[in-house]
């Protein structure tokens, strides 16, 4: 009987270090919650990292360098302290994994193939021929296959899943289901679905603004006003509606114009006073709801910060969030800074959150 | 202060490439030296580099101190409390007369991790930080020393892997040494002053990457 203690080792973790990805199931409890703090917090050092995580300086060295080795995790420029060698922080690879998201809107659908740290490589956009947010492209398949032709066999292994955010109310139809058989079947890429507005704010968690923030209160303005709050990194959502009509619904109905699309308001309104108006007017409806669900969310919890993610034109979310800290003491609320399809940037956030992170 | 002590064999101790075992580099030129240059004044470096040193394998020519396994305990306790251990031996384990596989001589490696974890000469009884080193694997043509070290070469490139998954497996810290220097043509299994250098300012990097709380 050998002594275990000096058995051979088991090389698992490194026999499985070829290009791509490792299997899910070989990802260890303690690899997931370093990756998730590197997601969470960006650059950062090993010292930190054991910090953060309460896993000993070891381990997080064994599991960085294998995670650095899988070409997950990279060495940031040294950085100089006032003595000693340099340090050296550890961050994301950009180039380390990929996810494609999408979203179903009431427009558009909207596809985005985006890297590790959440930067858009690739995007499509499909215009629905009839507005409403209720079924499949015909074309996303397609779209799909052709955003995954055009990227590289090396970048290809590295795609993590495909996040697919769907709108509040969206039927378990047959038409997702055959979607969601023939992505996974073809394309060999698991198909996560979620929310597409807690999708847009865990997006912004992860990849933008809100980065830093552990609570905070999330406004999504498309057809209509979504409201979000998040408690130290966890999204909630009311149990009652969380969707209001004075969003771009709304707007547009005050213009009398349905069926235009908002992009040509916004262009029309330049240099137009009618229309200038109509817009002041449809801000002061959109900042008065917004500072009374401000307002509610204050009777229970301290926020102090709102993030507004919309892609109507960047000034007028600015204003609106002046507007909004203007009228509620201690609030600071920002743009959020995805403003690319954010729905479908946080929806590919998805497969990242489950294949790599201790929440997955 | 911090301590580190460096466990290693005649790459260590710094003797100089292609001369005999009493010609050793000057301190200020030796990696453990060059190391405790790098990371400044908040750290005290002991240098433990014996020529011949094997890991945990008793010489029947070269004499039973050799064997690190036999020396490091001790060592350890003289000089604990010791905040980082660094190892780097393995070479010798090559020799003929020990004919060892690059696995057999990572096991070697294991057991020295797992007596120091057994003594856990860390501050206030914990366990030190370990680093282990990947020597640089050796030239083809080792001089007179090719037939001691007959076959050698070929397995001296297999270390660094071994070593790996022996570190991984036991969760310390470890360093392919080959990444930053080789072994120098003059005899084919000793550092240059170069060599020393390049490891030297490695090694400083790694033991500060560890991460140090300001205190």
């Amino acid at each position: 009987m050998p002594d275990m203690r000096f058995a051979p080792p088991n090389p698992i973790r490194i026999a499985d270090r070829a290009a791509g990805l490792n299997a899910v199931s070989v990802r260890s409890y303690n690899e997931r919650l370093v990756l998730s703090m590197l997601l969470q917090h960006g650059s950062t050092t090993r010292f930190d990292i054991g910090e953060k995580t309460g896993l000993s300086a070891q381990t997080v060295s064994v599991i960085v360098r294998s995670l650095e080795q899988e070409g997950l995790v990279t060495r940031g420029e040294a950085q100089r302290g006032r003595m000693g060698p340099p340090t050296i922080p550890m961050g994301l690879n950009p180039e380390g994994a990929y996810s494609i998201g999408i979203s179903i809107g009431f427009r558009t659908t909207d596809i985005v193939l985006i890297d590790f740290v959440g930067g858009v490589i690739d995007s499509e956009t499909l215009r629905h021929v009839s507005p409403g947010a209720d079924h499949v492209h015909p074309k996303l398949y397609s779209t799909v296959g052709t955003l995954l032709a055009k990227i590289s066999k090396a970048r290809r292994r590295r795609i993590a899943g495909i996040g697919l955010a769907l709108p509040e109310g969206f039927g378990d139809t047959r038409e997702l289901a055959t979607f969601k058989e023939r992505a996974e079947a073809d394309f060999g890429l698991e198909v996560f679905v979620q929310n597409d507005v807690t999708a847009a704010a865990n997006g912004e968690s992860l990849f933008g603004v809100a980065r830093d923030l552990d609570n905070y209160l999330f406004f999504y303005i498309g057809a209509m006003v979504h409201t979000r709050l998040i408690l130290n990194h966890q999204i909630h959502r009311s149990s009652s509606t969380s969707a209001f009509d004075v969003g771009l619904l709304h707007f547009e109905r005050a213009l009398g114009s349905n069926g235009v699309s908002t992009e040509d308001l916004w262009r029309r309104s330049e240099g137009s006073p009618q229309y200038a108006t109509a817009v002041e007017r449809w801000k002061a409806d959109c900042v008065a709801l917004l500072a009374d669900k401000v307002r509610e969310a204050r009777q229970f919890v301290d926020v102090g910060t709102v993030v507004l993610s919309s892609y109507v034109p960047r000034d007028l979310c600015q204003s609106i969030c002046d507007d909004l800290s203007s009228r509620e003491q201690g609030l600071s609320a920002v743009v959020g800074s995805i403003h690319l399809a954010p729905k479908a940037v946080g929806a590919a956030s998805l497969p990242y959150a489950s294949r790599f992170t201790v929440a997955g | 202060m911090r301590t580190v002590l460096c466990f290693g064999d005649s790459n260590t101790h710094g003797q100089i490439p292609g001369r005999g075992p009493l010609d050793r580099f000057d301190w200020s030129a030796r990696w453990p030296g060059v190391m405790a240059q790098a990371l400044g004044p908040g750290w005290y470096v002991i240098e433990e580099g014996l020529s011949g040193r094997t890991t945990v394998r008793d010489d029947p020519i070269e004499g039973m101190h050799k064997n690190g396994r036999h020396y490091l305990t001790p060592c350890l306790q003289s000089h604990a409390p010791i905040d980082v251990v660094i190892l780097m031996l393995g070479t010798n384990d090559l020799k003929r007369r020990f004919f060892q596989t690059a696995a057999e001589v990572a096991m070697g490696v294991g057991c020295l991790i797992f007596d120091i974890k057994d003594l856990s000469p860390g501050p206030g009884g914990q366990v030190p930080e370990i680093l282990v080193v990947a020597p640089p694997p050796m030239l083809d043509d080792l001089r007179e020393w090719s037939g001691v070290f007959e076959g050698a070469p070929a397995v001296s490139r297999r270390l660094a892997l071994e070593f790996e998954i022996q570190a991984d497996s036991n969760e310390v810290h470890f360093f392919d040494a080959a990444s930053v220097c080789a072994c120098d043509p003059a005899d084919g299994f000793h550092l240059s002053a170069e060599a020393h250098r390049d490891l030297g300012l490695a090694l400083a990097a790694e033991v500060s990457g560890i991460g140090w709380a300001n205190d």
